[in-house]
């Protein structure tokens, strides 16, 4: 019998002994939930291609083994895009994520610089924020100007 | 006797000053501020279903990324239990180290975990 010690409070420091898969290593994106969160739609409008082509595949078989090439590409595809962000959309990309990790995480209350890094990741990447579903012929919730639900606090 | 000139005249008008608007104004007032906030909460409710929308697409976005992430977790500890199991077996005649316990190929996630 093993019991388990959680990695913080055990002595010897922590070594996961499960050996890497026998797999092309890939990069893991390594980003908050904050910077996904942020970033979301766009991985959403950037990777759909990929998305769509893992998820159809898990449809097929829930087996991890599976689906790893697939997988493979969308975590290089996420990757990629939050590279390109961080490029292009610096400052603005890290407003947001700041203010989504302070306002616990709602849209809602960080819509002036959401606008601000929609712009950006418009004009540079050609990203839109689009949120499907949407009735048509109604403002999307993101661009409403005058909402009902708004930021309270300073 | 009254005296000369006659008495005050007797003041028994009523003095009723002006109160305030009237019951039907009342009523009336109240029913518009009651139907302006239900107006408004309406149009807050289709507000709210709408973030809640936002909210859930974002999280679809995120699902595929998360998963594969998982994913690979996932299958390099069955490798590694996998491994395990066939060392430790190795000498039971007859062992078939990682067959699963059910008929049929529908993948079913593991039950348990080993933690190291």
């Amino acid at each position: 019998m093993s019991s388990y010690v959680t990695p913080d409070r055990s002595a010897a420091p922590y070594v996961d002994p499960t050996p890497e898969a026998t797999q092309p290593h890939v990069p893991e994106v390594g980003a908050t939930s904050a910077p996904l969160k942020s970033a979301a739609f766009f991985i959403g409008a950037y990777c759909k291609e990929y998305n769509d082509d893992f998820m159809l595949c898990k449809a097929e078989n829930r087996n991890p083994e599976h689906c790893l090439k697939e997988g493979r590409r969308v975590t290089r595809c996420a990757i990629d895009l939050i590279e390109k962000l961080r490029e292009n959309c610096a400052t603005e990309f890290q407003r947001h994520w700041e203010c989504l990790d302070f306002r616990n995480q709602e849209y809602y209350r960080c819509r002036k610089e959401e606008r601000l890094l929609n712009g950006c990741a418009f004009d540079k990447l050609g990203l839109t924020k689009k949120i499907p579903g949407t009735s048509p012929g109604k403002t999307p919730i993101h661009e409403v100007p005058n909402p009902i639900y708004r930021n309270v606090q300073k | 006797m009254p005296p000369p000139g006659g008495y005050e005249t007797l003041k028994y008008k009523r003095n009723l000053p002006f109160r305030g608007p009237g019951g039907a104004v009342m009523v009336a007032g109240v029913a518009a501020v009651c139907a302006f906030g239900f107006w408004r909460l309406g149009l807050g409710n289709i507000e709210k279903r709408e973030l809640k929308r936002e909210n859930i697409w974002s999280r679809i976005y995120l699902t595929p990324m998360l998963l594969a992430e998982g994913d690979r977790d996932a299958y390099r500890r069955q490798q590694a239990a996998l491994a395990r199991e066939k060392e430790i077996m190795k000498d039971v005649k007859g062992w078939e180290a990682g067959r699963s316990v059910y008929h049929g190929d529908r993948h079913k996630p593991d039950q348990r975990i080993v933690l190291l």
